[in-house]
């Protein structure tokens, strides 16, 4: 019978594991890919990175909105780190389709290859829209397990 | 036992479910600009009803919703009808499997109210912004769902993560949120799942009318051998369902389902879900590697045949010889075993344990497989040459199948799903879970 009319479908590609100690968080969300970046210098600060799907955009800057010193009207290094991590977290199929690149997803070996379909410029969104979300991400790890019934996770398989 | 018997499910059921239709179209199309044919199908729906107890609330509700006006209480009406619907094909699918296997129905027992505290008053808050963007989802249609529409609910999601009370809303919410998010950016109409995002918007729907009741449980004790568990995941939360026997003090062996959740990320997988549910259920995420059995003191033990695990009330036990149990237990069920509260019910939650001998495997499977996890313990090739396994009887796409949970090759312990959680239990400093717990530690304190 027709997905249409199944009520357990199983996605077809997954999000992988991947360690997470220099990008700790990479999320496609709402039209954008957006995360969190280590800073190679400063084992306290954290750069705050996007792409937005369709215009191409991208910011970076610290979670204080400090600009990232390395973008100059190109992605620096901590952008090109999140593609490089979301091509490991999502796969080259979810991630071209996610960014709405036109890149080939069987071509692309590595993040940075993305770069070029990249269209758009530096565009400053405030870092607290994105750290909020790590902070939420941060949250799910903490919370206590349950051991209540949930039934509802019996339409939920991976 | 005769699961080929199974091939066809009965004819009341699948024109119970071509009745759905009518609803889960519109739920596509948008309940803010219902198409003449729409309407006619809804109004279809509700002569179905006539004589029930929702026959005078349906035609309210569709009435009100042809003349625009929207109220939550309509789409809940629609959604209680739908959930009526499939509530009675899952009797109709329940009876069916219980003909061909020879078993009893299964039983719920009745236990007492006890001294649960109600859930706190901001529960009512967000289950009413709940079902106001549900009706949202319903008015635009899944077909035309756009950002605007899905991301302002996030907020309440996310408070709603912390309230126990609120697990299988948050759960189900969560997940279907999750599943619409990831169409963005779209192209043109969205493709929808539609039975499948129908039933989603439907029950938690259903989830959100009130606050929920206080579990009620009675305590046992006895032992228990575990036959099989399946896995189930979104990106945000895992569940650890195990099925086994439990051989109660005075009473006799009647069949149960113990369950661990636990809130994760995307990154966290595989054997890196057995660190989280070691957080509260030790003894039962090492019992599936070894295949101990496990004692139990006064655990809690609910009505539909669940146990709340608390693990200070089990030890584990000497080793079991599981499969070769289940073949004996299950070829007669008890009909004191797993099941769903009548309010719950729904063909693709039927979860009925079954033992599939190696001679009913003679040219493959009785049955299409199913429904198998991702997960390096079990893989769909074990089924090649198994002495017998342990698996679910499942409905789904209006056919029977199965999803084995545990499969016998032979060898002193069967593969079974979750088997492999105990490695990752240990814990590693550098696990993914190790890095997030420590800078959630870090950033979350600092913040509060």
């Amino acid at each position: 019978m027709a997905k249409e009319n199944r009520s357990v479908i199983q996605p077809r590609s997954l999000a992988r594991a991947r360690k997470v100690d220099k990008v700790p968080f990479v999320e496609l969300y709402a039209g954008r890919l957006q995360g969190v970046v280590s800073s190679g210098s400063d084992e306290d600060r954290v750069y705050v990175s996007y792409f937005e799907a369709g215009t191409g955009n991208f910011y970076c800057s610290t979670n204080n909105n400090r600009p990232c010193g390395g973008l100059r009207g190109s992605p620096c290094k901590h952008l090109a780190s999140l593609l490089d991590e979301a091509l490991l977290q999502y796969g080259a199929e979810r991630l071209v389709h996610g960014l709405g690149l036109s890149a080939e997803p069987d071509k692309v070996k590595r993040g940075g290859d993305l770069l070029r379909f990249i269209k758009g410029g530096p565009h400053k969104i405030e870092a607290g829209v994105v750290f909020s979300r790590f902070l939420t991400y941060l949250h799910h790890v903490s919370v206590k397990p349950t051991t209540a019934p949930i039934p509802e996770m019996g339409w939920f398989v991976r | 036992m005769a699961l080929r018997d199974l091939k066809t499910p009965p004819a009341s059921v699948t024109e119970a479910s071509a009745a759905l239709d009518a609803l889960d179209d519109a739920l596509v199309g948008g309940f803010g600009r219902l198409s003449a044919a729409n309407l006619e199908a809804l109004h279809g729906l509700h002569r179905s009803f006539a004589a029930t107890p929702l026959a005078g609330e349906l035609a309210a509700a569709i009435a009100g919703i042809s003349r625009s006006e929207f109220l939550d209480r309509h789409f809940l009406v629609l959604a209680a009808a739908r959930s009526a619907v499939l509530g009675a094909m899952h009797d109709a699918l329940l009876a069916q499997a219980c003909a061909a296997l020879g078993r009893p129905a299964p039983e719920i027992e009745a236990i007492a109210a006890g001294a649960g505290q109600a859930a706190p008053p901001q529960v009512e808050v967000w289950l009413e912004s709940a079902r106001h963007w549900l009706m949202e989802l319903a008015l635009a249609g899944f077909a035309n769902l756009e950002l605007e529409i899905l991301l302002p609910f996030q907020a309440t999601l996310d408070a709603m993560s912390s309230e126990p009370a609120l697990v299988r809303q948050h759960a189900l919410l969560g997940g279907f949120l999750e599943e619409m998010l990831a169409v963005f950016p779209r192209r043109g109409e969205i493709a929808a799942p539609r039975r499948r995002w129908a039933d989603l918007w439907a029950r938690a729907l259903v989830l959100a009318a009130g606050a929920p009741e206080p579990l009620r449980s009675r305590p046992t004790s006895g032992s228990l051998t575990i036959y099989g568990a399946d896995l189930r995941q979104h990106d945000h939360l895992a569940t650890l369902v195990v099925y086994g026997a439990l051989a109660e003090e005075g009473a006799g062996t009647r069949l149960v389902r113990a369950s661990v959740s636990a809130s994760k990320v995307d990154v966290i997988q595989g054997a890196e879900l057995g660190g989280l549910f070691a957080e509260v259920a030790p003894n039962l995420v090492a019992a599936l590697a070894s295949g101990q059995r496990l004692t139990l003191t006064k655990a809690p033990l609910l009505g539909c045949g669940d146990l709340i695990w608390e693990d200070s009330r089990t030890n584990l036990g000497a080793k079991a010889g599981a499969l070769v149990e289940a073949a004996k237990l299950l070829a007669a069920a008890p009909a004191l075993r797993p099941c769903l509260a009548p309010a719950d019910r729904h063909p693709a939650l039927i979860d009925e344990l079954v033992f599939v001998p190696d001679s009913e495997c003679a040219g493959g499977p009785p049955l299409p497989i199913e429904r198998i996890p991702t997960t390096e313990d079990l893989l769909a090739t074990d089924l090649a040459g198994n002495k017998g396994f342990v698996a679910l009887l499942r409905f789904d796409g209006g056919a029977w199948g199965l999803q084995p949970l545990a499969i016998d090759k032979g060898k002193p312990l069967p593969r079974m799903v979750g088997a492999g959680l105990a490695a990752g239990a240990k814990g590693h400093k550098s696990s993914s879970l190790a890095t997030l717990k420590e800078r959630a530690g870090k950033l979350l304190r600092k913040k509060s």
